[in-house]
């Protein structure tokens, strides 16, 4: 009888005796079987990764040989435009450089932009990430910012050698210093718990008290280059509504996302090419 | 029958313990009853001082704007990092038990390498308390270390200041690094996680978008803790954080109107103090917006006008006596105050005591200014009229004395309106004496120049002199002499006036008034049109009025001694002054000019003072002063065509 006892708590036995070592064992070696953990994962991760891109291929291989010249000439088009949009954004680098040249301005182009495959969501109520296809073989560094064709995505916040994980910008643990268009004072931006249904939210906070938001007239927000890690300008939401917060001066409100933001495949890491603004997190 | 029962038919002994037992349980049932159900109340009080902690959070003070709408003063963020002791208590914990394992080896080397002779139990024993505060000032000063690494900056903190938040301000946040810029708050933001104990907090500093514009009426504000009166007395003990009070200008006037509201926080915490649960809160609410008479085009125009030099400049609008402008130089940066005042700009400011408000707070002889006031009260008295004609050689005697005019050759014959126009002492002199001193003396006293103005600025001077027999008696004890009358004629002698006074002065002449009542709040329509400045009549005829204004108007003519101030197309009329005084040792020279314009439907009052003290300079009113109102003038035309009838 007591046999049978002990039989039925020993799996209890066993958890906590494994519990107990991982509480005492050192917080280096916890990293390391993390790290391990983490890099015996990604190689599973990018292979299943280049299956879909195959499988992607394979699918349009099985079109009609019309859709795909169709699919084709659209593409050639498309292309032509980008490549149109390329060489004008280079003439007007060159126009900016030459004037900063003239003017003695020191040169305005910080990041360099690595386009990287995502090949894993990880959202939850807790977090929200991304894993992208390129790590420390790219020189991802952590802290880089992560953007996409309609703003701010997130920031890395992990690099392992060939993935890096995201935070992305839904997320209650980012943060990061904003502005609205129009308005150089800086407020906080910061992720919101997640509906799980609908779209992606997030929070603003300190906001002066005379700017007016509604959903007729929406205030747009964006990043800025105070904090060190985004580049000016990007969006990263919508506000429809603020209210007074409760330091009775400054007010909150909500912010609407991208929609997009929960289902993109491809994304930009911006990296500084200023050393002096590598992001350190702090404790 | 129970046990006892034996036990007492055995030993009656025990009969007497029985109830000692019963009357001890009966007064324990008492006593629990007592306070249960008739003390609970008593009790309940003591708890709740023992568990509940109550945060006094100031709202935020209101803005303060000038009569077109533009901000003047407004709140701006005040960014600071700051952490709640509470989130670090396992961290010191962890932190103190390092300290002391390092701190017991350290001790038991030392004890070990001393000779057993010299070796004491005690010297074993670690200074626990000692190292309670290295452990927390270690782990804070971590996070500050972490903020400077992100910033750049170079903060420390010391234990001194960890060991008074604790002992008073343990439930509030502990500043780690105040007065963030917005790049350093934005990076801190940023870079520090979500996470950490490390708050980026958001308070309100004043904020001035003109920077010193109008510094001394608007006034200043010190952070300091609220007024014990406003914590409620019930016995919770109470954190405040600091507020914003009003020291000077209209921010001390108007204090209670631009305080906020006080929010309040009550905690419940647990028995070390430290918070466990929000049990009530009440968000604090900005305080009201103060509209101010202030034009902020003319207050600038008028500080541009008289730029570094020392003085005063006031701009009434005639009509209602509101302020449009009021200058006083040297002045300060008010933003260089918020949102506390550095020991070095406070020295600085204090060198070139440009704390002092010159337009309200110092008193000054009129000079030739107070003319005006002789002519009025000579001509009301009868001494003197419209054929009253004087010959000015250019010396005066009074008994064994000489008056000199400024006319080293003197002005020839002249009526009032020459002596006005070219600012004759000699006209002046001689009609002084023929009123005397107590006509003169209570003219000025009609228009209100031996007292306060009673505007919205504290500390306005009460060292104002209207000289009259009695009071050289009082105040010197000496008699009065007819050397005094002649001197008082001209603005000088004992004589002592503010700048503001003189230009409310300037404001009742224009509209034929005794009284002008200066405020510095804009007035609505209907307030304007009720304005009642509280004097009577100037009390001269029509032919008197003329020759007083066509005298004032002949000052800013071509061969006035205000021809300077000429605005083609604006007609001016005022009066220049000089006077000379003694302050700090050293003569001082002063430059006046009073004026209004248009003269057909005067608008404003002008006063402007400056301060010399090099006797070589050209320093007349005309000169010195004059340019400084024509500038004034030329952007009341800018400012208000219509008014100036352009």
């Amino acid at each position: 009888m007591a046999k049978l006892r002990l039989d039925k708590v020993k799996p209890l036995v066993a958890l906590g005796v494994f519990l107990a070592a991982w509480w005492v064992i050192p917080t280096t070696v916890k990293s390391f079987m993390q790290v391990s953990f983490a890099e015996f994962q990604a190689p599973a991760w990018v292979a299943t990764s280049y299956l879909d891109d195959l499988e992607g291929f394979w699918a349009r291989r099985s079109h009609s040989k019309v859709e795909l010249i169709e699919a084709g000439r659209d593409l050639a088009r498309i292309k032509s435009l980008y490549q149109f949009n390329a060489q004008r954004n280079r003439t007007l680098e060159l126009e900016v450089e030459r004037l900063e040249a003239i003017l003695n301005l020191p040169s305005r182009r910080e990041f360099r932009y690595e386009v990287a495959r995502v090949i894993r969501r990880d959202l939850s109520a807790w977090w929200q990430h991304l894993i992208i296809r390129k790590g420390r073989d790219f020189d991802i560094p952590v802290g880089a910012a992560v953007v996409f064709s309609g703003g701010v995505v997130g920031r890395v916040v992990e690099v392992d050698a060939f993935t890096s994980r995201v935070e992305l910008i839904t997320s209650p643990n980012f943060r990061i210093a904003a502005r609205f268009e129009g308005d150089e004072r800086p407020v906080v931006y910061q992720g919101a718990p997640q509906s799980g249904f609908g779209d992606p939210v997030g929070s603003v906070r300190d906001a002066p008290q005379d700017i007016m938001a509604s959903r007729q007239a929406p205030l747009q927000l964006v990043s800025t280059r105070l904090g060190g890690s985004f580049p000016p300008g990007l969006s990263i939401g919508r506000v429809t509504w603020l209210e007074p917060g409760s330091s009775g001066i400054f007010q909150a409100g909500q912010v609407e996302l991208d929609p997009r933001l929960l289902s993109l495949h491809e994304v930009a890491v911006l990296i500084s090419l200023s050393p002096t603004d590598s992001v350190n997190n702090a404790p | 029958m129970s046990q006892f029962d034996v036990h007492r038919r055995e030993n009656p002994r025990i009969v007497f313990f029985f109830w000692i037992v019963l009357l001890a349980g009966v007064t324990l049932v008492v006593g629990l009853g007592w306070r249960q159900l008739i003390a609970n109340q008593k009790y309940e009080a003591i708890e709740k001082r023992q568990t509940e902690r109550r945060i006094l959070k100031p709202g935020p003070r209101g803005d303060i704007y000038d009569r077109k709408g533009n901000l003047l003063v407004g709140n701006r963020p005040h960014y600071s990092a700051v952490v709640y002791l509470d989130d670090l208590r396992r961290e010191f914990r962890s932190e103190y038990s390092t300290i002391i394992r390092a701190e017991r080896e350290r001790l038991k080397e030392l004890y070990d390498a001393t000779p057993e002779t010299g070796r004491t139990e005690a010297s074993l024993i670690p200074n626990y308390n000692e190292l309670q505060w290295v452990a927390r000032q270690n782990v804070i000063q971590g996070y500050v270390d972490t903020i400077n690494r992100i910033t750049g900056r170079a903060d420390t903190v010391s234990t001194k200041e960890i060991i008074r938040h604790f002992n008073e301000q343990l439930l509030l946040p502990l500043v780690l690094v105040e007065d963030l810029k917005p790049d350093e708050y934005a990076r801190l933001i940023e870079q520090v996680p979500v996470q950490s104990p490390i708050e980026i907090h958001t308070g309100t500093a004043r904020y001035y978008p003109y920077d010193g514009a109008a510094a001394h009426a608007l006034g200043y504000v010190q952070n300091v803790y609220p007024d014990p009166e406003e914590i409620p007395d019930d016995g919770i003990k109470t954190y405040t954080f600091k507020t914003q009070e009003g020291k000077s200008g209209l921010e001390s006037f108007f204090d209670d109107w631009l305080s906020g509201q006080i929010g309040t926080e009550i905690w419940r915490v647990d028995p070390l103090g430290f918070q466990d649960s929000l049990l009530e809160q009440k968000t604090p609410v900005q305080g009201q917006d103060l509209v101010t008479s202030i034009d902020i085009d003319l207050q600038l125009a008028a500080e541009n006008a008289l730029g570094d030099r020392t003085g005063a400049a006031v701009v009434l609008d005639v009509r209602t006596g509101e302020v449009l402008a009021i200058v006083s130089q040297p002045s300060y940066d008010l933003n260089d105050l918020s949102p506390f005042i550095p020991r070095k700009i406070f020295d600085s400011i204090n060198e070139r005591g440009a704390w002092l408000n010159r337009a309200v707070q110092l008193s000054y002889p009129p000079g030739s200014t107070f003319k005006l006031i002789t002519a009025i009260a000579a001509a009301r008295a009868g001494t003197t009229s419209l054929n009253t004609e004087h010959d000015c050689q250019g010396v005066y005697r009074v008994g064994n004395r000489i008056f000199r005019c400024h006319a080293r050759n003197g002005h020839g014959i002249v009526d009032e309106a020459a002596a006005i126009e070219g600012s004759c002492n000699v006209f002046f002199y001689a009609e002084g004496l023929r009123m005397g001193i107590d006509v003169l003396s209570a003219e000025a006293k009609r228009f209100g120049l031996d007292k306060k103005t009673g505007i919205e600025i504290p500390f306005e001077t009460g060292r104002l002199v209207v000289p009259s027999m009695e009071w050289k008696r009082g105040e010197i004890g000496a008699g009065w002499v007819p050397g005094d009358t002649v001197n008082t004629a001209i603005g000088q002698g004992f004589l002592l006036v503010t700048p503001l006074q003189m230009a409310t002065v300037m404001a009742s002449i224009a509209r034929g008034e005794t009284r002008t009542q200066p405020t510095l709040r804009a007035l609505t329509a209907e307030a304007a049109a009720e304005v009642r400045h509280g004097g009577e009549s100037i009390g001269l005829t029509l032919e008197q009025r003329a020759e007083l204004w066509e005298g004032m108007e002949r000052v800013v003519s071509p061969y006035g001694t205000g021809r300077l101030i000429q605005i083609e197309g604006l007609r001016i009329a005022g009066k220049t002054g000089t006077a000379d005084f003694r302050a700090h040792g050293e003569n001082v020279n002063l430059a006046w000019f009073i004026g209004t314009a248009p003269v057909e439907d005067p608008q404003i009052a002008v006063a402007v003072m400056v301060e010399g003290t090099s006797a070589s300079d050209r320093f007349q009113g005309g000169s010195t002063a004059g340019p400084v109102a024509k500038d004034i003038f030329l952007e009341f035309i800018e400012q208000y065509p219509e008014r100036a009838g352009f």
